[in-house]
């Protein structure tokens, strides 16, 4: 069963992440902030990233950026789940090693196709 | 009153910041009860698929759409038995009814033999004395009494005989009318009632059936549906998460308001330089309340229409088919019994003419053999009035008596030759009948039968598996019913929980007015404070922190003292751009 980790300071929004990804057949972990998400990468892999950007003690580029440099993860999909849609964000967030990038509120079916292409 | 000092707005803005912070407290405890409801919802709702899906795929194994023309086979094979039985017994009845006139024809015979046997015997009595009146002359007549004598002990044991079996045979035959004169009528009955009745069976198996054919498509509208609805939850759940973080940025635009007004005290005119901001924060916060008032509207309906409507399609028309085409399927098998119980009747009452007329067939072969031993009489009695007659003339008219005894003998001859070949004839045409009867009856043999036979066996199998199916499918439905009560319960937490979050989102109102209040009081006390700002500045100022293109949108909207844009709540969500 493929790994999934969720990022998200949003309690509701990790459950909604976690439930859709679920059903879909996949494991989910889920983290509070980037500072947390980069500690369960540390102690686990993962087969795709998905996270949230403005978040208390470490953002989601800042641990995307942290991630990317740890062995076994250069490739490993990263998606950012955010309210932010300004293109400067987005260059950001490429930058950082990003894999995609989704608008809050994301469209679950549209995700998990997304998702099945992603980590095969 | 006169709001240019910190010490009107700075508390109302700090008490207006605990409010939406103690709100935003509550929401969002009351959304992870939703979530958690939703979640619960959501696992029942995959139950009652699961449950329902396997009812359409035992409908689709157990062939259940192929009983329907079984069932029109059996109807239409029962309409053909019936309607063969109804013209057999019809045409056996009017054979059966010649057979009895034709029988009681024999009856007549064998009383006109009584007569003639009689009369033979009177004239052997007469011969006798004539032959003893005559003495000697007479001893060559001695044969003729003895003759006369044993013709009459023959003919009146023939006749005891015929007539015995003839009444027997009557009796017989007579029964069997009455059983088909019975019969014909409730045949006929029974034909019409089954007309009318498997028509009502087979209508009612077609349009049950119908029902049960749109299930997989409904189901999987079904399917779609539900999903559709899981889509509007989650969506709607994480616009929460937006109006969150709205609600956050308002409270900081109320601390930074706050602490720019208590800052602005410690120059001479700092607080009158700070005031078009402040009024102008205001005004793009009570944009952002109204906005953030119209999105919980939004998401909140949305969240109890999409659970309402999962409870509504998982309740659907599935649940309802076990029980439903049970109740088609007895119908057609109480149909099935009753064709199973025609046919054994039919088989009784044919087995019943069968033997009489088996009966009938073994009184023509009496009937044969006496008729060869009449014949044989005929020829000997002829015989006998010729030789008497021949002997007598010898005589002269001493054998007057035994002339005329002789001439007698020959007119009973002739007598006999007539019922002879009257009983010949009458026996010829119930033989006829009797084959013809035979022939007829080949409609109530088993060969005839097996077309029903088969269609029987084919609609009990169909019958059997839309049983299976039904009953399978009555079980399934009592778990999805327990289920969809289960899920009632967790739309009732939702509602609950909905009440209260509407409650909470009151409190936005309260917030707005005092906000208001303030902003108000500021025009008043200074009316130019509208135009005293930097619009560009107040922008990069309070869009600092924002998150959203709908926060900004708004934040124009408030300096350009536009509409509040209007926001579709989504009920699906947005796509993944892949980089």
């Amino acid at each position: 069963m493929k790994r999934i980790l969720t990022v998200d300071d949003s309690a509701s929004v990790r459950q909604m992440v976690s439930f859709t990804l679920r059903k879909a057949g996949y494991e989910v972990v889920e983290a509070v902030d980037g500072k947390d998400g980069l500690a369960k990468v540390g102690s686990g892999k993962f087969d795709l990233i998905i996270t949230d950007l403005n978040m208390p003690n470490m953002d989601g580029i800042e641990m995307m950026a942290a991630i990317r440099k740890l062995p076994g993860y250069s490739f490993t999909p990263m998606l950012m789940l955010t309210t932010e849609s300004q293109v400067e964000r987005k260059d950001a967030g490429r930058k950082a090693g990003a894999t995609g990038w989704i608008v809050k509120p994301f469209d679950a079916d549209k995700l998990i196709a997304v998702m099945q292409k992603l980590v095969k | 009153m006169s709001v240019g000092t910190t010490t009107d707005v700075v508390p109302t803005l700090e008490k207006a910041k605990g409010e939406l912070e103690a709100m935003a407290r509550i929401v969002e405890s009351e959304i992870g009860l939703v979530a958690r409801a939703f979640e619960g919802l959501a696992g029942h709702t995959d139950t009652i698929l699961d449950l329902a899906a396997a009812i359409v795929g035992r409908v689709e194994n157990e062939g259940v759409s192929s009983i329907l023309p079984k069932v029109q086979t059996l109807g239409a094979a029962a309409r053909r038995f019936i309607a063969e039985r109804l013209q057999a017994t019809t045409g056996i009845l009017e054979m059966v009814t010649t057979e009895v006139k034709l029988l009681g024809q024999l009856t007549g015979v064998a009383c006109s033999q009584e007569t003639i046997a009689l009369e033979i015997k009177a004239l052997s009595v007469l011969t006798n004395i004539e032959v003893v009146r005559l003495g000697t002359i007479g001893t060559g007549f001695q044969y003729l009494a003895r003759e006369l004598a044993d013709f009459s002990k023959s003919v009146a044991e023939d006749t005891r005989e015929l007539a015995g079996h003839t009444a027997v045979g009557r009796a017989a035959i007579e029964d069997a009318r009455r059983v088909l004169s019975a019969e014909l009528p409730r045949l006929r009955e029974e034909l019409a009632r089954i007309e009318v009745d498997l028509g009502n069976a087979l209508a009612t198996v077609d349009s049950s059936l119908a029902q049960l054919s749109r299930t997989p498509m409904q189901f999987r509208t079904g399917v779609e549906d539900i999903a559709r609805q899981i889509a509007g939850v989650v969506a709607a759940i994480q616009t929460h998460d937006i109006n969150r973080q709205m609600n956050e940025h308002v409270q900081e635009a109320f601390a930074l308001i706050s602490a720019r007004m208590r800052g602005a005290e410690d120059s001479e005119d700092g607080v009158a330089r700070e005031l078009p901001r402040a009024y102008a924060g205001l005004t793009i916060q009570i944009y952002q309340l109204r906005s953030i008032k119209g999105t919980v509207a939004n998401w909140t309906s949305q969240i109890r229409a999409c659970m309402s409507g999962i409870l509504k399609v998982s309740a659907g028309e599935v649940v309802g088919i076990g029980p439903a085409v049970l109740e088609q399927e007895q119908k057609v098998s109480s149909q099935l019994a009753r064709i199973e119980l025609l046919e054994r009747e039919s088989q009784g009452y044919s087995e019943r003419i069968q033997r009489t007329l088996g009966g009938l067939s073994n009184l023509m072969q009496l009937v044969s053999e006496l008729l060869k031993r009449s014949k044989s009489i005929r020829d000997r009695l002829r015989l006998l009035a010729f030789n008497a007659i021949i002997e007598t003339s010898h005589l002269g008219t001493q054998a007057d008596v035994i002339l005329a005894i002789s001439k007698s003998i020959k007119e009973i001859s002739a007598a006999w030759s007539q019922i002879t070949d009257q009983s010949g004839r009458a026996m010829q045409e119930i033989l006829n009948l009797v084959k013809q009867t035979n022939q007829v009856m080949e409609a109530f043999s088993q060969a005839r039968n097996e077309s029903l036979r088969e269609a029987q066996v084919q609609a009990r199998a169909g019958l059997d598996n839309l049983r299976t199916a039904a009953e399978f499918a009555g079980r399934q439905a009592q778990e999805m019913k327990a289920a969809t009560e289960k899920m009632q319960v967790k739309i009732a937490q939702v509602g609950k929980t909905g009440d209260l979050l509407d409650a909470c989102f009151g409190r936005v109102d309260a917030v707005l007015t005092e906000i208001e209040s303030v902003r108000l009081q500021l025009e008043i006390d200074q009316p130019d404070v509208k135009e005293q700002y930097d619009a560009a500045e107040v922008e990069q100022l309070f869009s600092a922190s924002y998150t959203t293109e709908l926060e900004r949108d708004v934040l124009r909207a408030a300096l350009r003292g536009g509409a509040l844009p209007v926001v579709q709540q989504m009920s699906a969500g947005n796509s993944v751009e892949l980089f």
